[in-house]
């Protein structure tokens, strides 16, 4: 074990920068899909509550790892089709695979937290001549933001632990990293105790501050 | 506006919740300055019908004119027409994530109507008047719901608006914080503006309305200064009602 972590700790660590970057950037963009379902799907319109609805009945209905073949594979393939040269690297196929799926996960925490929040406080808004947008903005949003601190932690850990499926389509993040030490050493257990502990420990420091910060977003004030 | 034209104008309005007719046929007139107390059995319409004035409920039909404002039609800039329409709801509905004196100022800066530091000042001086000069940095939930009421009307006030909505303003109040919020409304209702006030509070209409209002079964029943609807009902209607709250 410790000539494991001797010869590949550089390997390691950069394969857990990997996926942190993965994780980090799919996040920002799932949040901002899900915003946009999520608005989609409170909205009074029935067009708009229709689009949402498809988009996380669809993502939710699909495994990630086809969406990840989908996009890495697929895509590229039917744009070739059509005359065009079309590539995708591993790392941007992944964020999107993993960003569409999360954001689907994503719209339902938010719309679950717009919801949450007392009607009341919309009507107030917009009876003072607020416009529904900044009303959502202003008063809604911040109010259902701190309700869904817990669930989008959760869901930040679940994509960190989804982007291993990602390893499939040969991005260098820590399991796919793994894969390549055992192919080199043949030391499985050690080299998969190392990888889980590893994915261990960064979960547990994320739960772990993100206890914190919503012990203080309740107690303290914004 | 002229003093002799009507700052509400209500012309046949009807309003229905799926098969339910909640509001049957009304029309109504409010002169400027006017204070006009609304009463009726709960399930009357009497809160639909205050929604509607500001369209937070829209009618079926029937036109709606506030202050120069065709509410009911759908191509008015409803949002222009409600900064001169307050409202004050029965559970305050104070945002929660704002300190009481940027629940007064919010609006106004957003909207561009006045600077920050002008809006604070307007906020403090509100504030002052309902009595809560001290509170401007406490949060809604640490208020009590007298205080929280107060704030609420002096947030509406900060829009200036020409025309105040109560919606059983202090039906959700314990006991003894009932008066403070009266005493608040009464003293505005000596500033000159309009005011249509759902309530079953009938001391106040006895001390402060100009007309009331006795609404049963989406309809109008009757209407008159507060000593002909409370003390000389002419329905039967009206004496029940009366009967069962005084």
């Amino acid at each position: 074990m410790i000539s494991i972590i001797q010869t590949y700790y550089k390997m390691l660590l950069m394969a857990m920068g990997n996926t942190l970057l993965l994780t980090l950037l799919s996040l920002i963009m799932a949040m901002v899909i899900g915003l946009i379902f999520a608005l989609c799907n409170v909205g009074h319109s029935r067009f708009f509550r229709m689009i949402g609805t498809v988009y996380v009945d669809a993502i939710r209905g699909v495994p990630l790892i086809v969406l990840a073949f989908f996009i890495y594979f697929g895509i590229p393939q039917g744009i070739k089709m059509l005359g065009y040269e079309f590539r995708l690297t591993p790392l941007q196929a992944g964020i999107v695979a993993l960003a569409m799926n999360c954001g689907a996960y994503m719209a339902e925490i938010f719309r679950a937290g717009i919801e949450s929040i007392d009607h009341g406080q919309m009507e107030a808004a917009r009876s003072l001549g607020m416009s529904y947008a900044r009303a959502m903005y202003r008063v809604v949003l911040p109010q259902a933001f701190r309700v869904m601190i817990p669930s989008i932690i959760n869901q930040f850990i679940i994509t960190l632990k989804d982007t291993s499926i990602l390893s499939v389509i040969g991005f260098p993040e820590l399991t796919n990293t793994g894969r390549t030490i055992t192919g080199n050493t043949f030391r499985s257990l050690e080299t998969w105790t190392i990888v889980g502990f590893m994915y261990l420990v960064v979960i547990i420091l994320l739960s772990k501050s993100a206890k914190v910060l919503e012990r203080r977003l309740k107690h303290g004030r914004k | 506006m002229a003093e002799n034209k009507p700052i509400i104008h209500v012309e046949h309005i009807s309003k229905q919740f799926g098969v339910h007719t909640v509001l049957r046929d009304i029309s109504l007139d409010v002169m400027p300055g006017e204070v006009v107390v609304v009463i009726g059995p709960s399930g009357s319409g009497k809160s639909t019908f205050l929604r509607c004035l500001n369209q937070l409920e829209k009618v079926n039909s029937g036109r709606i004119r506030v202050n120069g404002f065709e509410i009911s039609d759908p191509n008015t800039d409803i949002n222009q027409a409600r900064r001169h329409i307050g409202m004050v709801f029965q559970h305050f509905n104070l945002f929660q994530n704002m300190t009481v004196l940027r629940n007064i100022t919010v609006t106004p800066v957003d909207l561009k109507i006045m600077g920050k530091e002008e809006a604070d000042e307007l906020a403090l001086r509100l504030l002052n008047r309902v009595g809560l000069g001290d509170r401007g940095n406490a949060y809604p939930d640490q208020l009590s719901g007298g205080q929280k009421q107060r704030v609420a009307i002096a947030r509406a006030l900060a829009m200036a608006p020409m025309v105040m909505l109560f919606d059983e303003p202090t039906s959700a109040l314990d006991p003894e914080m009932v008066n403070e919020v009266l005493e608040v409304m009464k003293e505005l209702s000596n500033s000159g503006i309009t005011m249509v006030v759902v309530t079953h509070e009938m001391g106040f209409a006895r001390e402060v309305a100009d007309r009331v209002i006795f609404m049963d079964d989406g309809i109008i029943l009757e209407q008159g200064t507060a000593e002909e609807v409370l003390d000389h009902p002419k329905s039967s209607r009206t004496r029940d009602f009366l009967g069962k709250v005084l």
